[in-house]
Order: C-alpha cells, then sequence, then structure tokens
C-alpha cells in the first residue's frame, strides 16, 4: 500500500506536476468564485425579473386607465347617440346641425382610439426593454394630458350642442305654433321638393305628411291652383327673386281659400340658394269682411241716393194718404147714394172700401215700423190669421184667375206676434207670388202651407208656381230697395224679413225644384209659461 | 150750417165735399187757409175740416188765428200725419177732434154732429 502509495505519489507528483496543485487550488477557487459569480447572475436575473414584472404591471394598469378612459369615451358617445335619437324627429336643419356634432365627436373618438392603441403600443415596447419605459412613460403622461385636453373639448362641445338643442327647440317649436302654413323646399334638387311642412300647413291644405315630403310643391299643387299661377311662381323663384301673391287655393277635399303666399330664398355662406321658405296665409276671413263692407257701403249708398229713409217714407205715406181720401170719401159717398139699390154695385163699392183701408192699414204700419216701435204682441191662431188676410186679398187673387190651396196644420198652437205686422208679412209674400205667376197662364195655384218645424217653432210656407227667382237675385232679394219689379220699392221682402225677425223667426226664399218659388218663415210658438 | 173743408189737395176736397152732401151738408171747399179767411168771417157759423200738413199757413197757424179772433168755431183736424200726440195737441188747441187719413165718412158725420151739437149748447 505503502509502495503502491509511494509508487502512486511519485506518480501522481510526475503525471500531476506541483504546481498543478496550485492550479488546481486556483481553478478550484476559480471554480467556488463562479459558483459565486452564478449564484449572483442568478440572483440579478431574479431582480430583473421582478423588476420586469413590475414594469408589465404598471403598463397594465396604466392599459386598464387607458381602457376605462376609453369606456367614458364610449359613454359620451352613447348620450350621443341619445341625443342624435331625440333630434332625430326634429326638423332637418336640427338633423344636420346634430350631425355635424356628431362626426365632430366620432373624430374624437377615433382620436382616443388612436391614442389608446398608441398607449398599448407603449406598453408593448416597455415589454421589449426597460430602457424605453421612461420614454413610454413620458408619452403616455403626453398622451394622458392629451385625452385629458380632448376630454375637456367634449364637454365644451356638449355644452355647446345643448345650447344649439335649445335654440333649435324655441324656433322649432315658434314655427309650430304659428297660424300661417309654413313650408320648406330643397332648392338644390330640380323638382322642388317639399323637406319640411308645418303642422298649420297640413291643417290649412288638408293634406297629410306623407302626401306633401318629398313631393314636388308645384306637382302638388299644379292641378289644384291655377296653372299660371304656378309657372309664374316657379319663374320668379328660378330668377332668384322672392314671391308674393294673393291668389284662390283649394284644399285637398276642394273647398276654396283665399291665400297670401310668400316664397323666400335662404342663401348659404357662398351665396347659392339652398332652400325656399314659403308661407301660406288663409285671407278668407279678411277677404269676406271686405265684400261684407263693400255690400254695406254700397247699401249705404244706395239709401243716401234714396234720401233718409223715415224722411222719404214719411213724404210717401202722406202723399198716398190724399189719393185714399178722396177715394175713401167718393166710394162711401156712392155707397150712399145708391143705397138699397144695385146689391153688385155696393160689393165693388165696399171692396173698394176695404182695399183702401188696408193700403193705409199698410202705409200706416210702415211708419211705424220706421219708428222703431215696439210692435203690440199677442196669442195669435196662425190658421186664422192666414184665413183672415187671404180674404182681404182674395179681391186680387180673383182677378187675376188665380186659386188658394190651403195645406194648414189642425189645431196649431199659438203664437205670439203682431197681428198687422204678420199679416203685412203674409200679404207681402202672397202679392209677390201673385206677381210671379202673372203672364203664366198654365200657374194657378198658389199653395200655402203651415206646419211643425219643430217643437219651437211653426212654419209658413207660400208656395207658388210662377217664374222663380233667378240664381243671381237669390242673395239679393231681402236686401233693402233691391226689386226685379219695373215699378217696385224693394221693400217689401226686407220689412218683411225685419218683422219676421223682431217675432224670433226667420224668413227664407227657394226656388221649387219644378217651378217658382217658395217664401217660408218661422215664428216660435207661445210657451205655456210665457202666456 | 155750413161745413168747410179746407185742404191743399184739390180731390180730397172734392171728395169730402161729395160725401158730406149725402148726408146733407152744405160743404164749402178751400185749398188753401189764406182763401178761407179771405171768404169766411171769424162770426159765421159752421164747422171746420182742416188739414195740417199744407204749403202757406198750416192746420196748426190757421187754427191759432182762429182762436185768436175769438172765433168759437168749431174745428176737426183731418191728416195723414199721426204723431203719438197728434190727438193731444189737437185738443190742446181748442180743437172739436184729430181724424187720420183716408177717414172713414160715418165716424167724421158722427163727430161733425156732436160739434154742431155743442155749439148749438154753447150759444143757447
Amino acid at each position: 500500500m505503502k509502495q503502491a502509495n509511494d509508487i502512486k505519489e511519485p506518480l501522481l507528483k510526475k503525471i500531476i506536476p506541483n504546481n498543478l496543485e496550485v492550479q488546481i487550488l486556483r481553478l478550484t477557487n476559480e471554480l467556488k468564485v463562479r459558483k459565486r459569480q452564478l449564484k449572483q447572475g442568478a440572483d440579478r436575473e431574479k431582480l430583473a425579473k421582478e423588476i420586469f414584472r413590475g414594469r408589465v404591471s404598471r403598463g397594465a394598469d396604466r392599459e386598464k386607465q387607458g381602457a376605462n378612459r376609453e369606456k367614458q369615451g364610449a359613454d359620451r358617445e352613447k348620450q350621443g347617440a341619445d341625443r342624435e335619437k331625440q333630434g332625430a324627429d326634429r326638423e332637418k336643419q336640427g338633423a344636420v346641425r346634430e350631425k355635424l356634432a356628431k362626426e365632430k365627436f366620432r373624430k374624437q373618438t377615433d382620436e382616443l382610439e388612436i391614442k389608446s392603441g398608441q398607449v398599448s403600443q407603449g406598453v408593448h415596447r416597455e415589454k421589449q426593454g426597460a430602457g424605453r419605459e421612461k420614454l413610454a412613460e413620458e408619452q403616455f403622461r403626453q398622451q394622458s394630458d392629451e385625452i385629458e385636453i380632448k376630454d375637456g373639448q367634449l364637454k365644451q362641445g356638449a355644452n355647446r350642442e345643448k345650447l344649439a338643442e335649445e335654440q333649435i327647440h324655441i324656433r322649432t317649436k315658434a314655427m309650430e305654433a304659428t297660424f300661417d302654413g309654413i313650408f320648406i323646399i330643397d332648392a338644390k334638387k330640380p323638382d322642388f321638393p317639399i323637406i319640411y311642412a308645418n303642422p298649420s300647413f297640413y291643417s290649412l291644405t288638408g293634406f297629410t305628411k306623407i302626401e306633401v315630403i318629398g313631393k314636388n310643391y308645384f306637382l302638388l299643387y299644379g292641378e289644384a291652383e291655377n296653372v299660371h299661377s304656378s309657372e309664374e311662381i316657379k319663374q320668379t323663384l328660378l330668377r332668384g327673386k322672392p314671391f308674393q301673391g294673393e291668389m284662390l287655393h283649394y284644399k285637398k277635399n276642394g273647398k276654396k281659400f283665399w291665400c297670401l303666399l310668400r316664397i323666400t330664398l335662404v342663401r348659404d355662406k357662398n351665396g347659392s340658394i339652398t332652400h325656399y321658405v314659403g308661407n301660406k296665409t288663409d285671407t278668407t276671413m279678411m277677404k269676406q269682411r271686405d265684400s261684407e263692407i263693400k255690400e254695406q257701403r254700397e247699401e249705404l249708398l244706395h239709401v243716401t241716393r234714396v234720401g233718409k229713409l223715415a224722411e222719404f217714407v214719411s213724404s210717401l205715406a202722406h202723399e198716398i194718404s190724399q189719393p185714399l181720401t178722396a177715394i175713401l170719401s167718393y166710394a162711401q159717398a156712392a155707397q150712399r147714394l145708391i143705397k138699397d139699390r144695385e146689391p153688385q154695385l155696393q160689393e165693388i163699392l165696399q171692396y173698394i172700401v176695404n182695399d183702401d183701408q188696408r193700403a193705409a192699414e199698410v202705409i200706416r204700419r210702415l211708419r211705424y215700423l220706421l219708428k222703431k216701435t215696439k210692435p203690440a204682441f199677442e196669442p195669435i191662431e196662425i190658421n186664422s190669421l192666414i184665413n183672415d188676410t187671404v180674404t182681404l186679398i182674395m179681391p186680387d187673387i180673383t182677378a187675376r184667375n188665380k186659386t188658394v190651396k190651403f195645406e194648414l196644420v189642425t189645431n196649431p198652437p199659438s203664437i205670439c206676434g203682431d197681428r198687422i205686422q204678420l199679416q203685412q208679412v203674409l200679404l207681402n209674400l202672397i202679392s209677390n207670388s201673385l206677381e210671379a205667376m202673372e203672364g203664366n197662364k198654365d200657374s194657378h195655384e198658389l199653395v200655402i202651407r203651415t206646419s211643425h218645424k219643430d217643437n219651437d217653432r211653426i212654419m209658413v210656407e207660400v208656395k207658388d208656381s210662377g217664374c222663380g227667382i233667378p240664381t243671381e237675385n237669390v242673395k239679393k232679394l231681402f236686401t233693402h230697395f233691391f226689386t226685379s219689379k219695373q215699378d217696385g220699392l224693394g221693400m217689401g221682402l226686407s220689412i218683411s224679413r225685419s218683422i219676421v225677425e223682431a217675432h224670433g223667426g226667420h224668413l227664407e226664399a227657394k226656388n221649387n225644384p219644378v217651378h217658382g218659388a217658395t217664401f217660408y218663415f218661422t215664428i216660435p210658438i207661445t210657451k205655456k209659461n210665457d202666456q | 150750417m155750413p161745413i168747410y173743408v179746407v185742404d191743399d189737395d184739390e180731390s180730397v176736397c172734392r171728395a169730402l165735399k161729395t160725401l158730406l152732401m149725402t148726408y146733407e151738408f152744405e160743404v164749402i171747399t178751400f185749398n188753401s187757409a189764406q182763401s178761407f179767411f179771405e171768404n169766411v168771417a171769424h162770426d159765421d157759423p159752421g164747422c171746420l175740416l182742416l188739414d195740417i200738413h199744407m204749403p202757406g199757413l198750416d192746420g196748426w197757424e190757421t187754427q191759432k188765428k182762429i182762436l185768436a179772433s175769438g172765433s168759437t168755431r168749431p174745428v176737426i183736424f183731418i191728416s195723414a200725419e199721426k204723431k203719438d200726440d197728434a190727438l193731444g195737441r189737437a185738443l190742446k188747441v181748442g180743437a172739436v177732434g184729430f181724424l187720420q187719413k183716408p177717414v172713414n165718412g160715418q165716424t167724421l158725420v158722427d163727430l161733425i154732429n156732436v160739434s154742431l151739437e155743442e155749439l148749438a149748447n154753447k150759444n143757447k
């Protein structure tokens, strides 16, 4: 063993020189150093990893913040969308503005998204190297600042949008509230499409939204309006001038109305015409009032021409009273002269006396009426009043070879009125009818009818089979001094109407389906508690 | 006793005369008040039928003049005029009555007879 060892030792010494030990020791030490170094390296690596992990986590947080901001942005977009939805019902103008706002918003959102993308890129880069972290952080802070600025801008934008919305709301409401029919035509399209019409426009024309929006204004009105007018308006607009004119319009149902139409031009910044704004005003009432005033003026002029009515009638009454006095006296003298003789002559003289007194009564009433004294009202049985009146005028009827047919309601309720005034009305209607039938051999019969108009009124009709009333005269029949007779005064019907109206009734006239005309009036029935 | 008629309308005068003559009155007519005053003395007997509305002297003025002369002549106004107070006014100025034209013969004659009787009684 010793030998072996001996052998081995020198052998080893041979094989391994002394300095080798040192070398091994050094190597061992080196190995130890290396091992320590390795451990230090592993520690460093661990530390680096931790640092890196920390950085990654911070990057993720930032990414999360970015995502939150993106979410806020998305919420705002949603709010914008809601507003857009509310605004969708509003005018096109409003929609256009909102669209603009929306676009702006979208742009901002896009920018935000881009920034977000940049942020995530930044995180990537950060992952790749810590050296870039600072840069990324810097960029991120910049981006955050930018986002904050954008956010502020968005808020300002939202405020502006709110103000604009209020303005649009007020203007829209004003446009909807006005009585005038307002419509807007898109001037950039060749076929004049209506893009907006306010509620008054629909109620004025009778058309519905579907029938109006998108339709050519002139096609829509081409048939209804005067064609000349349509063309005139179109040419005026195409020449770049506003239009104004009053014309007869038709509603959808064909009903006429007078319309003051005004169309003005809307220009953009460059001065080119973008829209036509039309304004329709219904002037029918004004027109009617104008024509009523005109009629009244004409009537007044007529009265002035004839003289003051009361004075005129007063002098007329005086003039007629004189011959009536003479006639009555002569007739009564003759009656006395042939007393108890000549019964036929006696009868004729009595007729003269009666008619004379009737004429005197008419004049007396006429003056009475003009004095506007209250008539003497008493309960009257209408049928007996009619009988009495016809008896008065019977000689005239017989002389004209006409007959009267009575269609009287049985047991009519009593009416309240002035006997003589109502008789005057009946006499007037009957004698008009007789005159209308004059010269017509085929028409003989005059019908006088009474009936219950309703629970409160009795209706009296005087129907002739004469020449009827020319259409153009129907309206004027009851006007003072209107007459179709050569020697008429034009007072009978106007006075009759005022008498009937003073009794609370109405006097009207109509042409019969076949021949002649019917004059009819209503008189209220006396209520039991009135008596 | 005569009946005087004053009316500017000749036909009225003639007709009233014709009528009253059938009652056997003596009737004298005038177309104006002036003409009546010229021809009839204030104390001549007789009743006067007087129109109101006349050119020249009208009925009211004529009556005033008659009263002023001290005449007791009964006067009956006959007029187309029908003012609400015409009868009252006529009676106030001493007339016997007021009749509106056209007058009924019998009514007129009755009034004439009454006034003549009254006059006769006064003169007794």
